[in-house]
């Protein structure tokens, strides 16, 4: 188990370098020399000169991707062209409210979609399974966006539940942290709470013909034993994964999200960088959610062993 | 008062192509400490009656009628609380599958501990012992060890000895195996087999045996109630149906074909093959409904379903022409 564990923890070492390799050269993909791009329309033929020296762009590609790697590896993502701030203290300055977000959405998400599924699972066929599956097609097709602005109209403007728009700290208080954040987190979660429900339900549809399910029942346990103990936890591999896969969808859906709500989050960071043509952040932003996907899922290969004691790497 | 009281059982399945009557209009009954074995082909209904029994037939597609009478309560008139106080409890069921019916996220200590907590009250330790306590009854060696393991790293027969375990935890009244032993190898068959008839002796429980094994009949139990498409077409104590089998059906399991007048004598003690196959069960049934197999059927048998009637002393059978002791002497 152990050197499982350590193992499948080593072996991110070469996603995570093929990730860099992307990420860095994201520079290059970009339409156009990018010491130009960055200088923007006004500049100079020195001031263009000037900015790709110091950028490093004049000497060759694997040595810059070496040097840039190796200051990466030691925290330092470089100094915003905009700004001039340092990358990393801009993304610690934004990462609070996109964290909360995506933590909160995930919480929620899990807890309100996987008995949604199990629930659709053992009453497949009745209308309440066709209400929870016509939900989860509707939660998918809507975009975040236009959930975001619904909710925003009927809770925040209409019936002045929760504010329009805005974070606070969770510093200043449990409870405007999370009165900011609850319209927000559901509009993100829909999708979320769809995908999840949907494998749940199929994943515990399989589950529940399997004789050991009959067994349980046999046994005089209740219905609540029945699915959430021996059919769930042997369910739970395709949810697991599916949790893990939805992650990209959440750092997505927080960028759109951040925006409709207004939040000081990556999402709106990022969006500033791409529209400022501020390469050194976007590299660090991309890098980061690559970091923590690639951080989520080496954490859900883990959690199988513990799920399913017949998996053995 | 017998144990077990079974009247009229009806189990229909509502399927696309009609009802299916898997089990229709079947009475029998099982005393206190008594093996009572159920015997016929496949799809005769012997799973859905001993299924019943706990209530474990889905519901819908599927309907159960009739009475099922333990102990004097009517389980059919329970409410589904009070039906899973007896699940496990008083009547607890072995399953023909025993690669597939212990969960395999779930140690083996846990699934025999789990009914002595839910049914006994006892605490996660104390279940822990007893489960211990269990596997040693049904002849695991190192059980201290095997209650931490997964089922997967069991084999069949162990499986189905831990499957054996589960059923007896909380000592039931009412054992329901249903073919314990078809899946596994005929090595294993034997010794599981021996196990249940030690365990018998040593526990008292009466037991429902469904087996397609007539040599297991012969030795376990004590009485025998033979199926054919849902409905009982014969019964009597064990010697006397392997003696004087009354029914043509029962005669063709035991290989004794009327026409051929063949002994009972045999080597396998499987069931015998008959030609043909079990009726549809989706469409009603006119007159006998073994009448399409039956070698000596006539006209009137098939227009006419012959009534379950006594053949001699605790014996009956539903067959037109099935003759009276006295006849046959
Ligand atoms: N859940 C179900 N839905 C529909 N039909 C069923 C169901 N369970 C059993 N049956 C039908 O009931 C009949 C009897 O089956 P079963 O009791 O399993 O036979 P046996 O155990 O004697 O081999 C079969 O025709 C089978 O198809
Ligand atoms: S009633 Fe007729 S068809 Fe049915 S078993 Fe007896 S002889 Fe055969
Ligand atoms: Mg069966």
């Amino acid at each position: 188990m152990l050197g499982y564990i350590l193992r499948r923890t080593l072996s991110t070492i070469p996603v995570m370098a093929m990730v860099g390799l992307f990420v860095f050269s994201l520079l290059y993909i970009a339409p156009g020399d990018p010491a130009a791009v960055i200088a923007g329309d006004q500049a100079s033929p020195e001031d263009i000169a000037r900015i790709r020296a110091n950028l490093g762009l004049d000497r060759p590609f694997l040595v810059q991707f070496g040097e840039w790697g190796w200051r990466t590896l030691h925290a330092d993502l470089g100094t915003s062209i905009f700004t001039g701030l340092p990358v990393t203290q801009m993304i610690g300055q934004r990462i609070e409210p996109t964290l909360s977000l995506m933590v909160l959405t995930l919480i929620f998400a899990i807890v309100v979609s996987v008995p949604m599924g199990v629930v659709a699972a053992w009453k497949a066929g009745t209308w309440i399974d066709r209400g929870i599956m016509t939900f989860a097609v509707l939660g998918f097709s809507v975009p975040v966006f236009v959930i975001g602005y619904v909710l925003a109209y009927v809770f925040a403007l209409q019936l002045d539940w929760f504010p329009v728009q805005g974070y606070t700290p969770i510093t200043q208080g449990l409870g405007p942290w999370l009165g900011n954040l609850v319209l927000p987190a559901l509009s993100l979660g829909c999708v979320y709470i769809a995908l999840i429900a949907r494998i749940t339900r199929a994943s515990m549809l399989e589950v529940l013909a399997q004789d050991y399910v009959r067994t349980a029942k046999a046994k005089g346990l209740g219905q609540k034993d029945v699915l959430f103990l021996h059919a769930l936890k042997n369910a739970a591999v395709p949810i697991v994964t599916v949790i893990g896969i939805g992650i990209a969808l959440l750092i997505g859906g927080a960028v759109v999200t951040e925006s409709v709500f207004a939040i000081p989050g990556l999402g709106r960071l990022t969006v500033d960088a791409i529209l400022r043509r501020d390469y050194p952040v976007i590299q660090g932003v991309v890098l980061l959610f690559s970091f923590v996907y690639v951080l989520v899922n080496l954490v859900i290969d883990i959690l199988y062993t513990f799920l399913d004691p017949r998996i053995r790497y | 008062m017998a144990l077990l009281e079974v009247e009229n059982l009806q189990v229909h399945f509502r399927t696309p192509v009609g009802v299916n009557r898997a089990v229709d209009g079947v009475s029998f009954h099982v005393n206190e400490g008594e093996t009572l074995a159920i015997v016929g082909e496949s799809g005769c209904g012997k799973s859905v009656t001993s299924m019943s029994l706990l209530r474990l037939i889905p519901e819908p597609p599927g309907k159960i009628a009739g009475a099922i009478r333990f102990g004097g309560k009517d389980l059919l008139a329970l409410s589904e609380k009070e039906m899973r106080a007896i699940r496990g409890n008083d009547i607890s069921m072995i399953f023909q599958e025993p690669m597939t019916s212990l969960n395999p996220v779930l140690t083996v200590g846990r699934q025999i501990g789990e009914t002595l907590r839910l049914h006994q009250g006892l605490d996660a330790k104390a279940a822990e012992d007893k489960a211990v306590e269990m596997l040693t009854l049904v002849g695991i060696p190192a059980p201290a060890r095997r209650v931490r393991e997964y089922p997967h790293q069991l084999s069949g027969g162990m499986r189905q000895r831990v499957m054996i375990a589960i059923a007896l935890a909380c000592n039931p009244k009412l054992l329901i195996a249903d073919e314990p032993t078809t899946a596994l190898d005929v090595t294993i068959q034997a010794q599981i087999l021996d196990l249940m008839r030690d365990l018998k002796q040593r526990v008292g429980a009466a037991i429902v045996l469904i087996t397609h094994d007539l040599g297991v009949v012969a030795e376990v139990a004590e009485r025998v109630m033979v199926m054919y498409a849902g409905r009982k077409v014969e019964e009597a104590p064990v010697r006397e149906l392997f003696a004087n089998p009354r029914h043509p059906y029962t005669q063709g399991l035991l290989g004794a074909v009327p026409k051929l007048g063949s002994s009972l004598t045999q080597e396998s003690s499987r069931l015998a093959e008959i030609p043909g196959q079990v009726p549809s069960l989706t469409r009603p049934i006119v007159g006998c409904v073994f009448a399409g197999r039956c070698a000596i059927a006539t006209d009137i048998c098939r227009a006419y379903a012959p009534a379950l009637e006594p053949k001699g002393p605790r014996h009956a059978a539903a067959c037109h022409y099935a003759l009276k002791e006295a006849a046959a002497a």
